[in-house]
């Protein structure tokens, strides 16, 4: 009896915590899509210049290509 | 069960849909736009070809995480081969090759101010090596153990402080000087596979068997939000560089990007031609291209505003486990089953 008892509050109990935080997510302050997309954007075009995967790395100030020495035959 | 239990797990579940409910309005009530129709009049980035610089040969067995140190050059890598390797990724030399008493390694962690570094699997333990000791030796210097299953991933705040997630289904934010638990994250209802940092330290993503990725308020210890939309496992996730988007990456063959502030998903990363899982993924600097991993040894380059492929990057002759790109944006290391990590820009 008492184990049936146990395993029921137990469930109530997580049924109760799933809607406690649900109940947090639901209140949370949302801000429209127009907002928050266009800052995206702007992030990324504002930073495009300075990434060096889209720009591309000048093979003098790459650290990670070898450098070719010159040889003088 | 009895009659009154019942009666209450009916009232908390009409309770439970009814939230649901209004939380699907309120997060389409903040549609009046797409992420697709305010990148409209950018044009879709140019072709991006990256060259395999560096090839880091050692791991004598599949290789399974990888990190890059904060300093862009120093990067740490775990195989099931039993070991952890720091390498200088420019000279491909081996700065430390630490053993490990477990070789069943998942995850591993550079900590920001490059003296640590973290590891851990199915040891169901979090091990912290001081890579500055007196002596020069790397030892163990922690043994974070309290998770009742495997490691899946872990990311330093601190020299003090290490968050990690874990099969058990929680994650963990602990006291490295003491070896306890501060607080645990419980709330989703599948083993965790994957966590990412936000920018400003305040926050954590936690990505799930249970198809969802949580945020968490690390200080208060609380999940502020919840979202859905994978129909698989969630393997990887990211931050998107401003900290305010989230990028996961899914056995459902694509990643998706979900803003915090509109509280929702904005777009997916997807083709037809794509029908295996997402293993890793890292954005780029900018957070204009998403790099990710799959399970078809390749990686796939994705323009993150208009969701578009845009590159690959074919190397590899196994699964494509890990990815990291450095914190200066110049170089991205993949890492494989293979048993190689590769520097490509």
């Amino acid at each position: 009896m008492s184990v049936k008892m146990g395993s029921s509050s137990t469930s109530v109990i997580q049924a109760q915590k799933l809607v406690d935080q649900l109940r947090v997510e639901a209140t949370m302050e949302r801000f429209k899509i127009s907002l928050t997309a266009t800052d995206l954007v702007r992030y990324c075009q504002e930073h495009k210049r300075s990434d060096p995967l889209i720009t591309g790395i000048a093979a003098s100030s790459n650290p990670f290509k070898d450098k070719k020495s010159c040889v003088l035959l | 069960m009895t009659t009154i239990a019942m009666g209450e797990m009916e009232q908390l579940r009409k309770e439970a849909d009814n939230l649901k409910d209004q939380i699907t309005a309120a997060r389409k009530a903040m549609q009046d736009t797409t992420l697709q129709e305010a990148a409209a009049s950018i044009n879709v980035v140019g072709r991006v070809q990256l060259k395999t610089r560096k090839t880091l040969r050692g791991h004598l067995a599949k290789i399974y995480a990888m990190h890059w140190s904060t300093d862009s050059k120093l990067c740490v890598s775990a195989s099931q081969d039993g070991k952890l390797i720091v390498w200088d990724s420019i000279t491909t030399n081996k700065v430390n090759a630490i053993p490990l008493k477990s070789s069943w390694v998942m995850t591993c962690a550079y900590a920001p101010s490059g003296n640590l570094v973290a590891c851990g699997g199915l040891d169901n333990m979090c091990s912290i090596y001081n890579l500055k000791g007196k002596d020069g030796n790397v030892k163990v210097m922690r043994e974070l153990a309290a998770h009742t299953g495997y490691l899946s991933c872990c990311r330093f705040l601190s020299d003090s402080e290490i968050i990690t997630s874990s099969g058990d289904c929680t994650c963990v934010l602990w006291d490295i000087e003491t070896g306890t638990q501060k607080t645990i994250f419980a709330g989703h209802q599948g083993d965790c596979m994957s966590l990412a940092v936000s920018p400003d330290f305040k926050f954590f993503i936690s990505g799930a068997c249970d198809f969802t990725a949580k945020l968490w308020d690390i200080r208060e210890g609380t999940c502020r939000q919840t979202f859905g939309g994978h129909e698989s496992d969630i393997n990887a996730i990211g931050f998107f560089p401003n900290g305010n988007a989230v990028i996961t990456g899914s056995d459902d063959a694509s990643c998706k990007l979900y803003d915090l502030r509109a509280d929702q998903e904005l777009i997916t990363y997807q083709d037809s031609s794509i029908m295996c899982g997402v293993t890793s993924l890292a954005p780029s600097l900018s957070g204009r291209l998403l790099l990710a991993g799959y399970d078809d040894f390749n990686v796939n380059i994705w323009d993150t505003l208009k969701a578009e492929r845009v590159g690959v990057l074919a190397g590899h002759d196994n699964r494509v486990s890990c990815i990291g790109v450095s914190s200066d944006g110049m170089a991205c290391c993949t890492g494989s089953w293979d048993s190689f990590l590769k520097i490509w820009n």
